[in-house]
């Protein structure tokens, strides 16, 4: 092996070690968390109760029946819809925009047989579909603590049979 | 704690029965089987038993049989059973072959090393099951593709695509597995669930392993190498305990290319094509990415071997029909059912075609190799190493590392020219996507840092060809 080549390796070692040394401390706020999970033999559900976004979903499952749908409004980019619909599981999920238009909102709460819908960010400006929504007897808020809205449908009573 | 035992033990023996029908299918494919080591052979059979037992799922799902424990468990098993009965009788009065390595001298070049590589990799998977074993599923993929797939398969019984709109073409071998690890312990219990994934993490460091030592490498150099892939950057680390494809796919491109590059030196053990070839099938079910992945391993065997036109040069090429059958047996069941059900394939990630991301591209390519953020110093490395071999490379077998690798950073590339995306949101598509792509490659890239570490090895008057074709009479099916 030629000089260069040993001074190479000896290099491509060293920034290893380096690496190594990068990824303890890197990864150092994680183990010490597990750590803490593991003497605390806290594991699984107990670690996801601890969200309290998850223990609204929790008091949600308990409200909307298994077999009915429900639409939630909320932006897919904030990752928080995909988390109600895996908890919320086997019910149907319809996700809107929050700036939803009337219109299309009603219309789709009528074609999906929609008895729910769920705001998640309450604190939120309503957007002119909730807006509507609100003011409509079809749609009636309920009281369940957490950081969203949620409002029963009658969809019986919502006029949106035809969208244009 | 009971019911937690008692969950530990519902999931091993799922685990276990894997392996058990992997090891049926490895003893179909290999006709005797002295060749592999107990190790190496149990690091293929986790591979073989998923593909085999999440394709059978899908038989089910197209006979429309509803999935229990009995009918999903219980064929596979029986089969096996059945197969290594037979196998066992087969080989009476038969002598095995010794392992190549057990011819070997035993060499202990370095235990103080030896020791430190083995306990690094030993902290490592420790501190990936109980990261994927203590926490539930909630990054991103997990709770929106994968995880979301095998909850409802769970609680329907069946191939339900309803909770899934825009991804329900990708390939179900994960949620499948996953479903089959649900109906084990009775429940949705994903954060059990997941131990699957830093095992199967351990099992392609063990394969990396076996293939190096194939190829020459001493066992500290092995340790130093398989160390060196699975502690540089974070991609591979997080991917140990993640509920995602890309490990798996990873897996079986390593198993796949690995025993077609060992085939290419004639150092590989007999039957390597058959295993070869359920990895392919592995690859093509288990991510859409997966089947153009197996065709560049083709491709790059094919053109290899036309470069250095080795004796019995038509007989090789038609060999590799082996692996491409398997690529085949992977891919048509689920084609099939998306065609029978009308479902559109992959419009969401191939649309037309985007000149004016070319560039953008690269740049974030170039950051993905070279920012050890990601994969730490392995591809430089790799890149070295390829350097390194000089003209060698385009006189020996490390040829095919170099057109897989190469052909495989070029398609990277393409994918992100043709991706329909906004200006806006390309980068965010890109940054998703980047770091998994090049996962699927980067054990890969491992075995050309390998032909490089064996350089450092070997002294001036060692075989600097060792790729050569050294025996073209070895017909190592």
């Amino acid at each position: 092996m030629t000089k260069a080549k040993v001074w190479l390796v000896r290099a491509i070692l060293l920034l290893w070690s380096v690496q190594l040394i990068w990824l303890a401390w890197y990864f150092a706020p994680e183990v010490k968390e597990l750590a803490q999970s593991v003497a605390d033999r806290r594991l699984g559900e107990e670690v996801r109760r601890e969200d309290p976004y998850y223990r609204w979903l929790q008091s949600l499952a308990g409200l909307i029946p298994s077999g009915a749908t429900y639409i939630f409004l909320d932006d897919y980019e904030a990752g928080k819809e995909i988390i109600a619909r895996y908890h919320l599981i086997p019910r149907k999920h319809v996700l809107l925009s929050p700036n939803v238009p009337p219109i299309f909102l009603f219309y789709k709460v009528r074609q999906e047989k929609a008895a729910f819908v769920i705001i998640r960010d309450k604190e939120r400006p309503p957007g002119p579909g909730l807006s509507a929504a609100l003011g409509s007897p079809a749609f009636q808020p309920l009281d369940v603590p957490g950081p969203g809205l949620v409002l029963q449908v009658d969809y019986l009573k919502v006029r949106g049979e035809f969208y244009d | 704690m009971i019911d937690l035992a008692v969950n530990l033990l519902r999931l091993g023996l799922g685990l276990g029965a894997v392996f058990f029908v992997g090891h049926g299918i490895q003893a179909l494919a290999l006709p005797i089987s002295g060749e592999w080591r107990k190790l190496e052979q149990a690091a293929m059979n986790f591979g073989l038993g998923t593909v085999a037992l999440t394709l059978w799922m899908l038989a089910l799902t197209l006979a429309g049989i509803p999935f229990s424990l009995q009918v999903t468990l219980v064929p596979p098993v029986a089969l096996s059973g059945v197969i290594l009965i037979l196998k066992k009788r087969s080989e009476k009065g038969m002598v095995r072959r010794a392992h190549p390595a057990e011819n070997r001298k035993p060499k202990t070049e370095n235990l103080v090393w030896d020791r430190i590589f083995l306990a690094l990799l030993a902290l490592l998977l420790l501190f990936a099951t109980l990261r994927a074993t203590f926490y539930p599923m909630w990054a991103w993929d997990e709770i929106a593709t994968w995880g979301c797939k095998a909850q409802v398969y769970f609680m329907s019984l069946s191939l339900d695509l309803t909770c899934i709109e825009a991804h329900n073409y990708y390939p179900n071998l994960v949620p499948f597995l996953l479903t089959y690890l649900y109906l084990c312990l009775g429940q949705v219990n994903d954060h059990l669930a997941k131990a699957v994934f830093p095992l199967w993490g351990a099992m392609l460091l063990v394969i990396l392993g076996f293939l190096l030592r194939r190829m020459g490498l001493t066992r500290t150099q092995t340790r130093g190498t398989v160390a060196f892939f699975a502690l540089n950057g974070t991609v591979f680390i997080v991917h140990l305990h993640l509920a995602y494809a890309d490990l798996a796919l990873a897996y079986f491109a390593l198993g796949g290319a690995g025993l077609i590059y060992l085939w290419l030196q004639d150092k590989a053990p007999r039957g390597s094509l058959a295993v070869a070839a359920v990895m392919f099938a592995g690859m093509a079910w288990c991510k859409y990415e997966g089947p153009p992945l197996a065709g560049t391993v083709l491709l790059a065997a094919a053109l290899t071997l036309l470069w250095l036109r080795p004796p019995g040069l038509g007989g090789r090429l038609l060999r590799l029909g082996i692996p491409g059958a398997g690529l085949a047996s992977g891919y048509l069941p689920w084609k099939v059912y998306l065609i029978k059900n009308q479902i559109e394939a992959g419009s969401d990630h191939i649309m037309g075609f985007y000149p004016h991301q070319l560039l953008p591209s690269l740049g974030y390519l170039v950051d993905g190799l070279f920012n050890p953020f990601y994969f730490g110093i392995l591809w430089p490395a790799a890149f070295l190493a390829l350097v390194w071999a000089g003209r060698r490379l385009f006189n020996s077998a490390s040829l095919f590392l170099a057109l897989f690798l190469g052909g495989n950073l070029l398609a990277v590339i393409l994918a992100y020219v043709v991706a329909p995306t906004g200006a806006a949101e390309f980068e965010m598509y890109v940054r998703a996507t980047l770091d998994r792509l090049l996962l699927h490659l980067t054990p890969v890239a491992a075995l050309a840092v390998g032909e490089g570490v064996k350089e450092l090895g070997e002294g001036p008057g060692a075989n600097k060809s060792p790729a050569l074709f050294p025996n073209p009479h070895h017909n190592p099916l």
